[in-house]
């Protein structure tokens, strides 16, 4: 992989991190993008302890990473790196800030309630399907996969797949 | 008595509970969570806040998680209170053995302590341990 892992995962550093997508990208650096975690210094020792020392870990704010993605110009410059974020909303938001990067991956998305609906093996909010549907026009190539022995799921597919049910059941009641 | 509340991924902490009963009877104060992909943190939290109420009986509450740095222990982390609730990972099934011998005469800090090292101790070789027997 040639870019970094941009990553939605509302569990931010865990298991199928550690376990898993490190050691399948022999990543060398995992960066947090959360306002909650970013000066928090619990979560932030937490974080740096779990993590294998040889890692590098960079925690950041949404507004301060995305304003230094927005200087530094382009994302594709960062091999091995992980990039984590815990919502759609907060990837939103630093990509309304400059930050841009070519593909994203859609692990784990189970932060809000509400109405959801099933796209491929996750849930997602209307305004979620919309967000990830504007990056979607922006260019950005989308897959819903946990973890990298998952087969990845291409996330206008599944929406495509979502539509289709939702009219054929529209049809079947008439 | 202090409490144990078990939470790891998937159902690893009940059949550990269970797998621990079958030797030594019914575990008293003993707590699984299960950790899945379908439960969000928050609704984590609030299962978690429900069996640390559970499991409490006002001395204090060991969680016991499978591994450091997984959701399961990030969570149980945010419920960490000073004589109050403890964390100790990389739960085994000996430490599960040993929580009723031990949960009534120890305090909180020296409980943690003591099945931290116990769980420790229990990982063996079994080659290392037969060269020992044969320099007995």
């Amino acid at each position: 992989m040639k870019g970094p892992l941009v990553r939605i995962d509302n569990r931010l550093v865990h298991g199928q991190i550690l376990e898993s997508w490190v050691p399948y990208l022999r990543a060398s650096r995992i960066i947090v993008v959360n306002d909650d975690v970013a000066g928090d210094l619990f979560r932030e020792t937490v974080i740096r302890m779990a993590v294998p020392r040889e890692i590098e870990v960079v925690l950041r704010g949404v507004e301060d990473f995305a304003e230094e993605q927005a200087r530094s110009g382009s994302a594709a410059e960062m091999p091995g790196t992980i990039i984590l974020f815990a919502s759609i909303d907060d990837l939103l938001k630093a990509y309304r800030l400059g930050f841009r990067f070519s593909s994203l991956n859609v692990g784990n998305v189970n932060n809000n309630s509400g109405e959801r609906l099933a796209v491929g093996n996750i849930f997602l909010s209307d305004k979620e399907i919309n967000d990830l549907t504007t990056l979607v026009r922006h260019g950005v190539k989308i897959s819903i996969q946990s973890v990298p022995r998952d087969r990845p799921e291409h996330f206008v597919e599944a929406v495509e797949e979502v539509m289709k049910t939702a009219i054929k059941k529209e049809k079947d009641r008439k | 008595m202090v409490g144990v509340v078990v939470v790891t991924h998937g159902n690893l902490g009940k059949e550990l509970i269970r797998a621990a009963e079958l030797i030594k009877g019914e575990l008293k104060g003993v707590i699984p969570v299960t950790v899945d992909a379908a439960k969000g943190v928050e609704e984590l939290k609030r299962e978690m806040t429900t069996a640390i109420k559970k499991a409490d009986r006002n001395k204090g509450v060991l969680i016991l998680t499978d591994l450091f740095g997984g959701t399961p222990s990030n969570i149980s982390l945010s419920f960490l209170k000073k004589d109050k609730v403890e964390v100790v990972t990389g739960v085994n099934l000996p430490m599960l053995l040993k929580v009723p011998e031990v949960q009534d005469s120890k305090e909180l800090s020296e409980f943690a302590d003591f099945i931290a090292e116990y769980g420790r101790k229990n990982i063996h070789i079994a080659t290392a341990v037969l060269n020992r027997k044969a320099e007995d």
